[in-house]
């Protein structure tokens, strides 16, 4: 463990002007809260809102788990997870059912939450308007009036030019019936799982300066029309080629020698924990 | 002072945290506070060490507010204002009967553009248990949590009538003698629950 800096690498006042913002954001499902994102020593837009989550909610009990579009192993996990060891000296785990704080970056993973966790999210865009509003005075008028038709109209748009609603991730939702909000590039097939989820989700835009929640047992509705209703990626008839499993978001990739289209789980840690449990064959 | 002011103010902050999240489940503060040397027990201290910095203003309801306000400024450097402008707010034990009412309908609950730019209310009471006189739901409340806030301050109806415009509205955190606290986020919607004779 390097000691040369503070606990969790934050000074103590950096921690506690995010955790009064946290709070606040725990109090008002849904709506992002600014707060002052510190420079990080890792680049703007590569995870530093929930590296600042994670830092200023880390004690020396917590076991850590970070992934990176459900991979526990690819580079963004790997340097954020060394960064908070090594100035923590925190246990990392790869079972998600071990951990107690868990940082992701665009997936909720497969084993369900309990509420013994947080969980927080990596959010790159925290503004679900922004596609049609880029002043950010508008966007906070337009959260303060509930004035949401744009979201809607986006989505009809989308709907009109190519038969169904496009958003391939972040399909943004409504939180507790009063703010629409981006659940983070997490795809559609994870929307569900943020509504009345166990665990406390805390989402962090570090670049974009805010951070919001999702309490747990909360309403998350995943925003739609009566006759275009919400449709999760659909991975029917398909399997996990290494691990057989089904209902779990897969991974479309190509055999390099045979041109065949395989799928492989897109959760890593889940995939071979089913993988020991089995037994390898 | 014995009180780590890292690991162990952390470990209040996430007890707030859980709190926060989940209305109606008490954290238990006890151990932290045992470790504040200051007599006379003031968990409201950690609190104010969790959160408190130059940046935030505060107003104390006391016998002794000028005193304990020149105590936290010393220690936080967390400036005192008045109720109308305090992003903070400690109603303690020894303030008068109707010092949490004042204190719920003077503090600022934020605007529409910004919500959360609205006050925090601690406040010091004789007990909390799980005894069913409130019952609570909202966000962080799977279906339903009760409690009993032992205080003779009539603020069930005084919260209802500041929050009723959300996402307008005070945060409250109850503190009671043994070092347990109950967070109340204005999303968590009260009934009194009457006892039928």
């Amino acid at each position: 463990m390097n000691t040369t800096y503070n606990f969790a690498f934050f000074d103590e006042g950096s921690k506690r002007e995010i955790r009064r913002a946290t709070l606040k954001a725990i109090a008002i499902p849904g709506y992002q809260v600014p707060f002052a994102s510190r420079e990080m020593p890792i680049g703007r837009g590569w995870g530093t809102g929930g590296l600042q989550l994670t830092l200023s909610l880390i004690g020396k009990k917590d076991v850590l788990k970070v992934i990176d579009q459900g991979s526990d192993e690819s580079v963004n996990a790997v340097n954020i997870k060394k960064l908070v060891s090594n100035t923590t000296g925190v246990e990392v785990t790869e079972h998600t059912s071990k951990a107690t704080l868990i940082q992701s970056r665009h997936r909720i993973p497969e084993v369900p939450l309990t509420k013994e966790q947080i969980l927080v999210l990596q959010v790159p865009l925290p503004e679900p308007l922004r596609y049609y509003e880029p002043s950010e005075t508008e966007t906070k008028k337009l959260h303060a009036e509930k004035e949401y038709s744009g979201a809607w109209l986006m989505l009809f748009e989308q709907i009109m030019k190519y038969g169904g609603m496009t958003t391939g991730a972040d399909h943004p939702v409504l939180v507790h019936d009063r703010y629409v909000m981006a659940p983070s590039p997490i795809p559609r097939f994870d929307n569900p799982k943020m509504n009345a989820n166990e665990a406390l989700i805390l989402l962090g835009a570090g670049r974009e300066k805010k951070v919001y929640a999702v309490p747990p047992y909360t309403k998350v509705v995943s925003l739609d029309f009566e006759d275009y209703p919400f449709q999760a990626e659909t991975f029917a008839d398909k399997h996990c080629r290494l691990c057989g499993q089904t209902n779990v978001f897969l991974d479309e990739l190509v055999d390099e020698l045979t041109d065949e289209t395989v799928y492989q789980c897109n959760d890593t840690s889940n995939c071979l924990e089913k993988l020991n449990s089995v037994g390898v064959k | 002072m014995k009180l780590d002011m890292v690991h162990d103010i952390q470990t209040v902050y996430r007890k707030l945290v859980d709190a926060m999240a989940r209305p109606g489940q008490l954290a238990d503060l006890s151990k932290e506070a045992a470790l504040i040397e200051e007599s006379g027990a003031m968990p409201f201290i950690l609190l104010a060490f969790t959160l408190f910095d130059q940046e935030v203003t505060f107003k104390v309801f006391s016998k002794r507010e000028a005193a304990i306000a020149k105590l936290i400024n010393q220690y936080t450097y967390a400036q005192p204002a008045v109720i109308e402008e305090a992003d903070y707010i400690f109603v303690l034990a020894d303030a008068e009967e109707t010092a949490l009412k004042v204190a719920i309908e003077g503090a600022k609950h934020g605007t529409l553009k910004n919500p959360h730019d609205s006050a925090t209310i601690f406040a010091e009471v004789d007990e909390i248990t799980n005894a069913s006189t409130l019952k609570l739901t909202g966000p962080g409340i799977q279906s339903e949590e009760y409690i009993h806030v032992e205080t003779e301050s009539k603020w069930v109806a005084e919260r209802q009538v500041k929050n009723k415009e959300y996402p307008l509205g005070v945060d409250l955190m109850f503190i009671d003698r043994r070092q347990q606290l109950l967070a109340l986020p204005r999303t968590t919607q009260i009934t009194i629950n009457r006892v039928i004779v």
